[in-house]
């Protein structure tokens, strides 16, 4: 597992997901975390320290491990980066039946409408 | 384990799961491009449930659920939650895409 920064762990987590493109999956998990050991934790809490915990990001592909943290500070804008990332990536998922109603995008939302329910009665048919 | 049907539910189950034991709960995303399928995973290795999805639509959900796990777990399971449903994100991010939209 390597601990990367912010910046570069989502870096990584791009070609992540541009290697497993043609097959393989990529997993991202999110935990809470104060990433000390039990040990260090139970010390800390006997001698009444306090423990500051965090937001753990770990992503794998099944070959590599690559691991952040993010803090009550600038998880904002790990979070916003890391939507954009998704945006970017996640393509391979069925979107709703619009791609013929771009042409339609300028009219009216009614008439949009009503063109989208005769679209679809037109396809089902 | 039974994936869960209704994202709603979901995201409520897997809220409840993470605020009961904050220390151990995790949420796992796993994307497989080549099949364009995603499947969510909350767990504190007691209890798992699970959402799966092929719809563009559920990433946008997803976002938001991603913003709720990232602010539970950075601010801690105290946090509030109740604006971070994509309100305050989208208002972030207004300005910058849409010129000119609202006024």
């Amino acid at each position: 597992m390597v601990r990367l920064q912010p910046d570069p762990f989502l870096n990584e987590l791009t070609s992540m997901f541009e290697r497993t493109t043609e097959r393989g999956s990529v997993w991202v998990t999110l935990k809470h975390s104060s990433d000390k050991s039990k040990a260090q934790r139970n010390k800390m809490k006997t001698t009444g320290e306090n423990i500051e915990f965090k937001c753990l990001i770990r992503a794998t592909d099944g070959k590599k491990n690559i691991s952040t943290m993010v803090g009550a500070k600038d998880h904002q804008r790990f979070q916003a980066s890391y939507a954009i990332l998704l945006k970017a990536r996640l393509t391979a998922l069925k979107k709703r039946e619009r791609k013929d109603k771009r042409k339609a995008a300028d009219s009216d939302k009614k008439l949009e409408k009503s063109k989208k329910k005769s679209a679809a009665q037109k396809a089902s048919t | 384990m039974v994936y869960i049907t209704s994202w709603d539910d979901f995201v409520e189950r897997s809220v409840q799961l993470f605020r009961a034991d904050p220390e151990k709960t995790r949420y796992v995303m796993k994307y497989r491009h080549s099949e364009g399928k995603l499947v969510l995973k909350v767990t504190d290795d007691n209890e798992c449930i699970k959402f799966r999805t092929d719809q563009a639509q559920d990433a946008k959900k997803m976002e938001k659920l991603n913003n709720i796990f990232f602010t539970l777990m950075a601010r801690g399971p105290d946090a509030d939650i109740s604006e971070v449903g994509g309100k305050e994100q989208m208002e972030a991010q207004a300005p910058k895409k849409g010129r000119g939209r609202k006024q």
